[in-house]
């Protein structure tokens, strides 16, 4: 397996120093035994699986990690850190590294998967509780896939699995200053 | 700031599985059990109330921030919303349960956070503008019931009413995961299901999928990973006989339930699998309605498991259905002791400790 040596090796470090300080993880331990990709449940779907991640970052290879599809995919089920002999939870490593991608503004070719969670959180910021019926309308219209699950409504309705009118909470003022205390840019 | 690690968990208390029950508890429903899965919210409350444990739904609760918050606006997000549901359960009782695993996940990672960083509880401080609690002790539904309701106890109540059943445990990934926070039964081969399910009258097998991942949160964005990772949950459970599968979350509810029909559609099978919540199946074994609990409210019908159980339209409560809910006389109210029939309003039933 050929892994293309792209980054810059001092940015490499430091970003890899990076996610072990956030993270707790020693990327260092793992020794390639593959456990956690045989367990994982999205491998199939990833262009790196959890061991070829954990090997580009023990190379300082980030700009792969960071621009992969398995950090923009991977839901965090955390099969891979349970089945690891050296008890690294690899499911944080590229949550991290979801992470800091994020923050480098990296939006990468999985874009309804980013949409999925901005759009989540704007309408928990709205209300405060999530209205799933605004969630699926808005995710489809936004994403270009409008019958996207579309099947499944008669039987929402029927089984009375929605609500029409919004839930709310009711001191959204505290809602509101949690949302700007986090985009305050408090990322130190 | 940012600093998630999951390794550092001294600073937690090991919660003492054996602590006897509280018998009220805050309650966390968050929003799946307000919305999509009214059931597991009906079902729980009804099996509640019928073992005596008292649930203070907690005032003005918000979302958790479910899977989405840790991953935008920084990772602090993913802690100031449970936070402040953490901080108003905290003023109520010292107990409090979330039956959504994904907001139990959520919540006990934000009090493990929170324990570990100062910076953190001043800043939900400041959202909060009054110094943060965070220390009420987190629950699931599995542990709540684990803790309130004894196996002899609830086998004396059931009287085997669900014998002939082989019921699947399937625990999924937010219960036990990450083992070091959640600290709550053995995250590679969890059981705690099992002791309750089986003074059901129920057999309860061991099933190898039990903590395989359903799909998690990529219904809506990929759904590929869903109906792939559902389907091999649904077909182990198949394949070895049982004749439902059990789960205690909304999400796994909805991906093994709901998308079965895109399963069978996408892949060409003919998957048949009722899944129940926990708390209903507890609730079957009480002698409560299946109405009452909500068993129809699934996509998979369980027609075959309750008449099985005789409880189906073939089944002697087939002429009763139509009877209103409080006085539907079930043939279970018939074969149960008559002090089992009135539900215990407030304080702590026979059944509990």
């Amino acid at each position: 397996m050929a892994i293309l040596v792209s980054s810059t090796v001092a940015d490499g470090a430091a970003v890899v120093a990076e996610i072990e300080r956030r993270s707790g993880e020693r990327v260092s331990a793992c020794y390639q035994c593959g456990r956690c990709t045989s367990t994982c449940t999205g491998s199939f779907v990833f262009d790196y699986p959890p061991h070829r991640i954990m090997r580009l970052l023990q190379l300082g290879q980030v700009d792969e990690v960071l621009n992969s599809r398995t950090a923009q995919l991977c839901f965090d089920c955390m099969t891979c850190s349970t089945r690891c002999p050296m008890n690294i939870d690899v499911a944080n490593v590229i949550e991290h590294a979801k992470m800091i991608a994020d923050e480098r503004g990296i939006e990468g070719d999985e874009k309804d998967v980013r949409l999925f969670r901005l759009a989540f959180l704007q309408n928990v910021r709205r209300h405060g509780r999530l209205h799933e019926a605004r969630l699926l309308t808005w995710i489809n219209l936004r994403s270009f896939k409008p019958f996207n699950d579309l099947e499944l409504v008669p039987l929402i309705l029927r089984k009375k699995k929605i609500h029409i009118v919004p839930p709310r909470i009711r001191n959204r003022r505290q809602l509101h200053r949690i949302f700007r205390e986090v985009n305050s840019g408090d990322k130190s | 700031m940012n600093n998630r690690s999951r390794k550092d968990s001294a600073a937690i208390k090991a919660p003492a599985s054996a602590k006897p029950g509280r018998n009220a508890y805050s309650y966390f429903p968050g929003c799946s059990l307000t919305g999509s899965a009214g059931e597991y919210d009906a079902s729980f409350r009804l099996t509640s109330e019928a073992l005596g444990i008292r649930l203070d739904e907690i005032s003005d609760w918000n979302c958790c921030g479910a899977s989405p918050a840790p991953h935008h606006w920084s990772g602090n997000l993913g802690v100031l919303l449970p936070a402040r549901n953490l901080h108003i359960a905290s003023g109520e009782h010292e107990a409090m349960v979330a039956p959504c695993a994904g907001c139990y996940n959520r919540l006990k990672n934000a009090q493990h956070e929170l324990t570990g960083s100062q910076e953190l509880r001043e800043q939900a401080a400041r959202v909060l503008q009054e110094p943060v609690r965070y220390e009420i002790e987190i629950l699931n539904l599995v542990e709540l019931f684990a803790r309130e309701v004894s196996p002899e106890a609830l086998a004396e109540r059931a009287q085997g009413r669900l014998a002939g059943l082989n019921l699947a445990t399937y625990y999924g990934c937010l219960l036990t995961r990450p083992a070091k926070i959640m600290n709550f039964d053995n995250h590679r081969n969890p059981v705690s299901m099992k002791p309750l399910l089986r003074a059901t009258g129920a057999q309860s097998d061991h099933f190898p999928f039990k903590s395989e991942c359903c799909g998690s949160y990529m219904g809506l964005a990929k759904k590929e990973i869903v109906l792939r990772a559902s389907r091999r949950v649904i077909e182990v459970a198949a394949g070895l006989g049982f004749d439902a599968i059990v789960t205690a979350c909304p999400l796994c509810h909805q991906n093994l339930d709901l998308r079965q029909g895109q399963i069978n559609k996408a892949f060409g099978t003919s998957l048949d699998m009722p899944v129940l919540y926990y708390s209903q199946v507890l609730g079957l074994a009480l002698g409560l309605g299946s109405d009452d609990l909500g068993i129809d409210a699934h996509a998979i019908s369980a027609r075959k498991l309750l008449a099985k159980i005789g409880k189906g339209d073939d089944g002697p409560a087939a002429a009763t259905r139509s009877a209103p809910a409080a006085t539907r006389p079930t043939p279970e109210a018939t074969r149960s002791a008559p002090a089992e029939q009135t539900r215990p309003a407030a304080g702590k039933s026979a059944a509990g400790s």
